[in-house]
């Protein structure tokens, strides 16, 4: 199957690359700017206490 | 009741995959590795195998929670090494399943606890610890000497072990009651079976002094003769954790 | 509970029970000459008296249509009863285990109260029935307000319920019939660790079809840490527990893996049930319940999103810090070091978060024990993340693993964190649950704060100490170059410590004994209320207005 040396490799490298783009992907979802009106609305939407769904 | 005949919007199953598919990587990349590290780690050649008592015997130190208090590894750390042993290998415990580590020690680490105490004191250490160790917070496995032993099922044990990697032989699993009750039967001839199908270095003793009955005692003290004595791989001098 | 469902939900939950009890039955029958046997008659047992409950009150009135415009509460009043017990259940027992170090003959000879019998049943009773019970009731409540959905079925939320307490209490039971497979924190065997991967995934097709239900557009953040918490549990829980049983006529099973690959399979699994089902779950807890009684909006949206990600993506790395000078490879433990490091900013990020919700409504904290809870939690959190990382590092490690320091560590998360996260949260939810004005007592839910506060100090103190002490002892050298103690002489130095924690705990049990008491009198006597509306939270700005995001 894998050697263990290549696995390892992969491992090592990968990891890294991996680290690197989720991180920009992650807080350029969280800044997007046309984001930016549904992140408010959802802090703010869960204050409001009707108590029943939604029809 | 289980049916998904709701439509599944993108979003949630989006979230979903996302957090699989993050959460996933870590572990991928650290544990996969590990299933081919046969390949750099030093095999130990003439590795013995855990006899039936032995196992039967881990089997009662997994029971009683042992593992929650003793550790059976030793860390690569002069005080450490000083105080119980050469340090812990891999290929030490690759019959273990599963290793019983353990993370914490309350009481001493016990990897290389085989060997170090006779069988008699291993014996008045269970009954009450205190009665050797006067300051021991150990609580007392006295019950073990008066339960006896369920051994017809421990070829079963032995075949549940070869489906997971150990290498029994079917003659290993086809007489495993016998040897267990040979182990602790010096002076009989199924004592002579137990040697013959685990090696000539296999304790055999009556371990918990009685002979007759084959009681929990005598196959937990046979499993603490064993622990860290099934390879002779840690004190070699070339011996590499790495 | 049965008048809630209707009639096709009742022969649904007959059905379920009939089958249950079959299985219990047939459990007892092959595993007679074997532990399992026990345990099946328990399975028996535990359906019957379900189906004693429901046939009772089979013929009790159906629901209305109208219900559709309620939402439904019934598990989450239920799970919230149930997880109390359980506190108060695991904590006797927990310092039970506290005192059997203080002095061994508490066992009183029996072999089902040994230490290492019951120190499982401890671990078990309080993360699995306390924290997942409090889990699966809050879960339920948050994810149908945030939604604006009410949960797709009546039954399905009943069956995760009673099946998840079912799966506790085989586990508690067996510990002390003597069935466990040994692994820390992973200790019940094959046919309780399957029956809960049926339980998980309804818990999680409950999530989804909630989620596809909802009126809300965007899904909000609590419901991110809920899901992470039961999609990578149930990861975890399949890969740690592969196994093959010896028969179905026995309880015990062999694991898939041995050695090393167990060594890193199993603290992979332990360290990531501190991540997803001790964080990750009890944040989702924090980000609806804090807000909302602080009767703000969390401090930065956004950040609450980073932290998730960083939460989710660093913790699968860390558990190798479990392993530092082991048998493990070096480069694994490095990983694990590092990543360990790196939880810190998502880890104190999400903890500052918490604590600036709070900005602008400390009056209330004051004033207001539930509130308060909440803000000591999230410190402890703080605290405990820092302290984690810390003692990730490998020659700290070297000093604190094996010691008592860990036992220390692990509290100061238990029982500063995730109790007091759930407790702020219970006494949040039960006067809305069951519509009342508010508890019963303010003034006990103040003890109950003091006693609890008080009780975690002392014990993570203690263990501090101890577990300091221990580890510097055993590796302290004499003038020879030998070593000074003896193994049992560190034994002996612990015995002030050990009987500090088992105060620490004793009163912490104390807290949580008259907590359950305030809950009670709330449900018995409390009057109702006519209804809430938004004008009780004055501090909540409409919707649209914008605000200042950190960061801008």
């Amino acid at each position: 199957m894998f050697d263990h040396d290549t696995l390892v490799w992969v491992s090592k490298s990968f990891g890294l690359f991996y680290l690197i783009a989720l991180s920009l992907i992650v807080v350029a979802y969280a800044y997007w700017p046309s984001n930016r009106k549904t992140f408010d609305r959802a802090a703010r939407a869960i204050l409001i206490d009707e108590d029943k769904p939604w029809e | 009741m289980f049916g998904l005949h709701y439509r599944l919007e993108t979003k949630a199953m989006g979230l979903v995959l996302a957090i699989i598919g993050v959460s996933s990587i870590g572990g991928l990349v650290e544990i996969a590795p590990l299933f081919t590290i046969h390949q750099t780690v030093e095999e130990a050649p003439g590795m013995r195998l855990y006899t039936p008592l032995e196992i039967a015997g881990r089997n009662i130190y997994m029971r009683e929670g042992c593992y929650a208090c003793h550790s059976q590894m030793i860390r690569t750390l002069r005080d450490e090494v000083e105080r119980y042993g050469p340090y812990s290998l891999a290929v030490e415990s690759k019959y273990d399943h599963p290793m019983l580590w353990g993370s914490k020690r309350t009481g001493p680490d016990l990897a290389r606890i085989g060997g170090k105490y006779s069988d008699e004191w291993h014996v008045r250490h269970l009954n009450n610890p205190r009665d050797v160790v006067p300051e021991s917070i150990m609580p007392a496995y006295d019950f073990l000497s008066r339960t006896e032993l369920r051994k017809d099922d421990l070829g079963e044990h032995l075949a549940a072990l070869r489906k997971v990697g150990v290498p029994y032989t079917d003659e290993m699993i086809a007489n495993a009651s016998s040897d267990a009750y040979g182990q602790a039967a010096p002076d009989t001839p199924y004592a002579e079976g137990v040697v013959k199908r685990y090696g000539a270095a296999t304790n055999v003793a009556s371990f918990d002094g009685k002979s007759g009955e084959l009681t929990e005692m005598d196959a937990l003290v046979a499993y603490l003769q064993i622990v860290g004595r099934l390879t002779d791989a840690a004190y070699k001098p070339v011996a590499s954790a790495e | 509970m049965i008048g809630q469902l209707t009639r096709n939900e009742r022969q649904g939950a007959l059905l379920i029970l009939i089958a249950l009890a079959i299985l219990g039955l047939a459990m007892a029958a092959v595993g007679r000459d074997d532990p399992l046997g026990g345990q099946g008659a328990l399975v028996m047992v535990a359906a019957l008296a379900g189906l004693f409950g429901v046939i009772s009150r089979y013929y009790a009135p159906e629901p209305g249509p109208d219900r559709v415009s309620r939402y439904y509460d019934e598990p989450s009043k239920v799970g919230i009863i149930i997880a109390m017990g359980w506190v108060v259940f695991g904590l006797f027992i927990g310092d039970w285990v506290a005192w059997l170090l203080v002095d061994p003959n508490l066992t009183f000879h029996a072999a089902w109260s040994s230490f290492g019998r019951i120190r499982p049943v401890h671990t078990t009773s309080v993360i699995f029935g306390f924290g997942g019970n409090a889990l699966i009731a809050t879960s339920f409540y948050v994810m149908q307000r945030t939604s604006r959905a009410r949960l797709p079925d009546q039954l399905s939320p009943l069956f995760v319920l009673f099946g998840y307490n079912l799966f506790c209490v085989l586990a508690v039971a067996g510990y002390m019939m003597g069935i466990t497979q040994s692994k820390e924190y992973a200790e019940p065997e094959w046919y309780a660790d399957i029956w809960l991967v049926v339980v998980w995934i309804t818990y999680f097709v409950i999530y989804l079809r909630t989620l596809a239900r909802r009126k809300e557009k965007h899904i909000y953040v609590a419901n991110w840490y809920y899901l992470a918490f039961i999609l990578v549990v149930a990861v975890l829980h399949i890969v740690n527990n592969l196994a093959v049983p010896v028969s179905f006529g026995h309880a015990r099973s062999y694991s898939l893996f041995s050695g090393v690959q167990d060594a890193m399979t199993e603290w992979w699994y332990g360290h990531n049930a501190v991540a997803f089902f001790l964080t990750s779950g009890f944040l989702g807890m924090l980000y609806y319940y804090l807000p909302k009684v602080a009767g703000r909006p969390i401090f930065s949206y956004r950040m609450s999103i980073i932290n998730f990600w960083g939460i989710t993506f660093f913790y699968m790395w860390a558990g190798s810090h479990h392993l530092h000078y082991t048998a493990l490879p070096q480069w694994v433990q490095t990983l694990g070091m590092t990543f360990s490091l790196m939880l810190l900013v998502p880890s104190w990020a999400s903890a500052g978060n918490a604590l600036l919700t709070l900005n602008g409504a400390w009056h209330k904290v004051r004033d207001d024990a539930t509130l308060r809870f909440m803000m000591v939690a999230a410190v402890f959190y703080g605290l405990a993340t820092f302290e984690g990382s810390f003692m990730a590092i490998r020659p700290v490690n070297s000093l604190s693993h094996y010691t008592d320091w860990t036992i220390g560590h692990v509290h100061a998360g238990a029982l500063g964190w995730v109790a007091m996260i759930t407790f702020g949260s219970i006494y949040a939810s039960v006067p809305w649950l069951w519509k009342r004005d508010g508890m019963f007592s303010p003034r006990l839910v103040e003890v109950h704060f003091w006693l609890a506060v008080a009780g975690t100090v002392i014990y993570v103190m203690a263990m501090w100490n101890s577990g300091i002490v221990q580890g510097l002892m055993w590796r302290t050298y004499n003038d020879s170059g030998t070593l000074a103690y003896s193994f049992v002489d560190s034994v002996v130095a612990m015995h002030p410590y050990y009987i500090a924690r088992a105060i620490g705990g004793l009163m912490f049990l104390l807290g949580s004994l008259v907590g359950c008491y305030n809950i009670w009198l709330t449900i018995r006597t409390a009057p109702q209320v006519a209804g809430r509306t938004a004008s009780e939270f004055p501090d909540a700005a409409p919707i649209g207005a914008p605000v200042l995001q950190p960061g801008e």
